[in-house]
């Protein structure tokens, strides 16, 4: 029990024994994980692994997790095809 | 292209479209987007009696508060993703979307909550849904989710949903703790799971309040609760809240055929040997909410990070205006609370966006103060307090006290 391997990050099919693994390793914080990892980079833009990336880094104690968000928010926040996108700009 | 528009609102939902109404009723010109194909939001998925008889019926709130928009010419679309957002000088602000970009001076962000994933072995497999989802496809979209399903997570989101599920006749066989993992650490703690169900066991049926009454309020009590919790559970809603026995692994080849679960500790970890398959073609995962701000970060805002209210919030004042010129927030993105909250909440945004927008009709100051008040008061009279130290928690953020005059 707690042994079977499962996926965290699903865009990115990251499972939560190689995060903790790189944790584990490099001390590292959400960003570094993430860029380490790439949990939190696919599709979805990490809304659903985001807020449990901050979970195993322990960003989301109260301390630590300050004035921002620890993972960076980039547009866009929602999928959307290069056509659509360029025709904003 | 729409010329002029004065305010633009993202999300249709109780926070959004009041707002909406308020600041159009005092001339504002406004547009509202969402995402999904019909304005309400949460609402849509709420159905719930009240302690006096009252239904709840959030289709119908919904409905009302689109009327009243239509009324005062807000101009509402759906199936309207926004990508972006940026400040443009001090003209106003640029927003992107999956149907080209539109300009407002004024932004109020209203996109709610988020569920959060408890992660566990198999949650990957079709047949596996957040309990929100459940709750969209029975209420909704009237599509029958599964025949027999297991719901992991105990939470005031889940035991509401569960309610609802059973309402629509749909079977739940059980409705378990998730696994201890370093995902699911305060989840997983049958202690700590107790102790926030007692918060709001006088909005269960019978059985689980009668156990509650008799050990709120003491944390001795509370402890001894948990031993004396039956290890069948209780049944609510005739399917068995069982908290002391937790998912090990959601089960199957291609799709979810079933759950393995486990009894066990105070501590929440399993019993060896007491492991069993409950069959299921469909599993529910309540993690709870978490305030939905990637815009506000895209915006440039600063955050305050408060786990009574959910987690990450944009940093806000009391009437909703963000420190970014222009920029405001209302409903759950400022704190995860009940639907009849974001409604008050969003009265003040819309009020203090037209002080700010200098309009001729212009609410006053005071007619500002009234709508604040009335979000204390909506606070107090919740059904559900989502945390309990959510008003201490509002009074250190807005630098207020608990006042209700």
């Amino acid at each position: 029990m707690g042994n079977t391997p499962f996926i965290v990050c699903r865009c990115e099919e990251v499972t939560l024994e190689q995060i903790i693994e790189v944790i584990e390793r490099y001390h590292c914080s959400s960003r570094e994980t993430k860029l380490r990892t790439r949990a939190g980079m696919g599709i979805c833009g990490g809304r659903t692994c985001r807020p449990l990336i901050d979970r195993l880094t322990g960003q989301m104690d109260a301390e630590k997790a300050a004035y921002s968000l620890p993972l960076k928010v980039q547009p866009p926040v929602r999928p959307i095809s290069f056509g659509e996108w360029g025709r904003g700009s | 292209m729409i010329d002029r528009l004065d305010l633009i609102v993202i999300g249709a939902g109780p926070a959004g479209l009041s707002a909406a109404i308020a600041s159009a009723r005092c001339g504002l010109r406004v547009l509202v987007l969402d995402e999904f194909p019909r304005p309400g939001g949460r609402l849509l998925g709420q159905l719930h009696q009240e302690p006096d008889g009252f239904w709840w019926n959030g289709i119908k709130e919904a409905q009302q508060l689109v009327r009243q928009a239509s009324e005062n010419s807000v101009d509402i679309r759906t199936g309207v993703s926004v990508t972006a957002l940026e400040q443009i000088g001090q003209t106003g602000w640029k927003i992107w979307t999956n149907r080209g970009p539109f300009s407002a001076k004024h932004v109020l962000i209203a996109t709610g909550a988020a569920e959060s994933a408890c992660p566990l072995p198999g949650w990957t497999l079709p047949g596996v849904m957040s309990i929100g989802a459940a709750q969209v496809m029975t209420n909704v979209q009237r599509v029958r989710v599964g025949n027999r399903g297991v719901v992991v997570g105990m939470n005031v989101l889940s035991m509401a949903i569960v309610s609802e599920l059973r309402l629509a006749g749909i079977e739940l066989a059980a409705i378990v703790l998730p696994p201890k993992n370093p995902l699911n650490v305060r989840a997983s703690d049958p202690g700590d799971v107790l102790r926030s169900l007692l918060r709001f066991a006088h909005l269960a049926p019978n059985a689980l309040f009668r156990f509650g009454a008799s050990f709120l309020g003491n944390s001795l009590m509370q402890r001894m609760a948990l031993k004396l919790y039956p290890r069948r559970g209780i049944r609510m809603w005739n399917t068995p809240l069982q908290l002391r026995r937790s998912a090990v692994e959601i089960v199957g080849g291609s799709c979810v055929e079933g759950v393995r679960i486990a009894d066990i500790d105070s501590e929440g970890v399993p019993i060896p040997g007491t492991e069993r398959l409950i069959e299921a073609d469909f599993v529910c995962i309540a993690g709870g909410l978490y305030p939905l701000a990637e815009l506000a970060a895209v915006a440039g805002c600063p955050f305050r990070y408060a786990p009574e209210l959910g987690g990450h919030v944009p940093a806000h004042d009391e009437s909703m205006r963000t420190p970014l010129q222009g920029l405001y927030v209302a409903g759950n993105i400022t704190g995860v609370e009940s639907a009849k909250v974001a409604i008050a909440q969003g009265q003040v945004a819309g009020l203090s966006i037209a002080i700010d927008s200098g309009v001729p009709d212009s609410p006053t100051e005071t007619e500002l103060q009234t709508a604040m008040h009335r979000v204390k008061q909506m606070r107090r009279d919740a059904l559900i307090q989502f945390d309990p130290d959510i008003t201490a928690c509002r009074n250190r953020m807005y630098g207020t006290n608990d006042a209700i005059g």
